[in-house]
């Protein structure tokens, strides 16, 4: 494992904990500070950004295969399903020659 | 604690699925399976550690795939303020513990005991915990053990999995209407960001940064209005 992996690491164990910290050791102040609107809305907007960057620049048969992953997340809330759905829509799709 | 960890085990079997392809793509992105399970211990962040990883395969850019990952952990903040009155009394040490076991299952089920059972505490939310890591620690580095010997997922649609996994999460996290332009403007701006040529990573952040300016000026003129 070559130093950019080992500094991965580290860098996202010191992050993710630095982020625990923060949290505990702001408790309540937080949740009564007037930021406390951005922490409730910002995994919402993350995760709407990581499939925007999942989906750029790629091909009409992933654009229709989140299609079908997101009607099914909208039906059934379930992660696990959605990520199965997903998959085997993107495979058809990709063996299809999408 | 006993309680906490038989209590966590069906949603431990998700975290399985989850952590085992997690540890499949590490694999093929080159991480070994024993630098999956020092990474699953150490981070214990699901989502973060897919995206850090995503983003390093695709730039090997160490900071900004990082604090893309460490960006959609920020969650935690908030999660682990909620648990103040769980973790008040403890030693420093305990805390420490509690917070880094505490992930996005045991917390939400320990919230949900609480509220039936109010006895339920921090021993039910370290006991599950336990179990969460224990498990997501195991699955990615099999994944990791497997990966290493398989041809390349990616083309098997693997990579698509986490996309799917993060359509399920924004569903989530839908509150409604209120969500509509601020999420539009996140997406539209994220597209535009690596079409123009920006690393994924750094688009992520950009995209972020605008979905937040929007909706502190949709939140301003909403308060401006009443």
């Amino acid at each position: 494992m070559t130093f950019p992996y080992w500094m991965l690491i580290v860098v996202l164990a010191v992050a993710a904990f630095s982020i625990r910290l923060l949290g505990l050791f702001a408790g309540d102040a937080i949740k009564s500070s007037r930021f406390a609107w951005m922490l409730d809305d910002l995994p919402g907007l993350i995760i709407v950004s990581l499939v925007a960057s999942s989906l750029a620049e790629q091909s009409i048969g992933t654009w229709i295969a989140a299609a079908a992953a997101l009607a099914v997340a909208y039906f059934s809330n379930h992660v696990i399903l959605t990520m199965c759905v997903g998959v085997v829509a993107y495979g058809s799709l990709v063996w299809l020659g999408f | 604690m006993k309680h906490g960890a038989l209590s966590i085990l069906p949603l431990a079997a998700g975290v399985a699925v989850y952590g085992f392809a997690f540890g499949l793509l590490a694999a093929q992105v080159g991480f070994p399976w024993w630098g999956v399970a020092l990474m699953s211990s150490f981070v214990h962040a699901g989502s973060s550690q897919i995206v850090a990883v995503e983003q390093f395969a695709g730039t090997s850019a160490v900071i900004g795939a990082a604090l893309a990952g460490a960006a959609l952990n920020l969650r935690y903040i908030w999660i682990i303020a909620s648990l103040s009155e769980v973790l008040s009394g403890l030693s420093l040490r305990m805390k420490l513990l509690a917070i880094h076991v505490t992930g996005d299952e045991n917390w939400a089920l320990t919230m949900a005991e609480r509220a039936k059972n109010p006895e339920a505490g921090v021993s039910f939310l370290i006991g599950s915990g336990l179990v969460v890591i224990t498990v997501w620690t195991t699955s990615t580095s099999l994944g990791a053990v497997a990966g290493s010997s398989l041809p390349n997922l990616e083309q098997f649609g693997l990579g698509f999995a986490f996309t799917a996994a993060f359509i399920a999460m924004a569903r989530g996290l839908w509150r409604g209407s209120s969500n509509l332009v601020p999420w539009v403007a996140v997406f539209a701006v994220t597209i535009c960001a690596v079409t123009l040529g920006a690393p994924k990573a750094y688009a992520i952040v950009a995209g972020v940064i605008c979905g937040l300016a929007v909706l502190y000026f949709v939140k301003n003129k909403k308060r401006l209005a009443l």
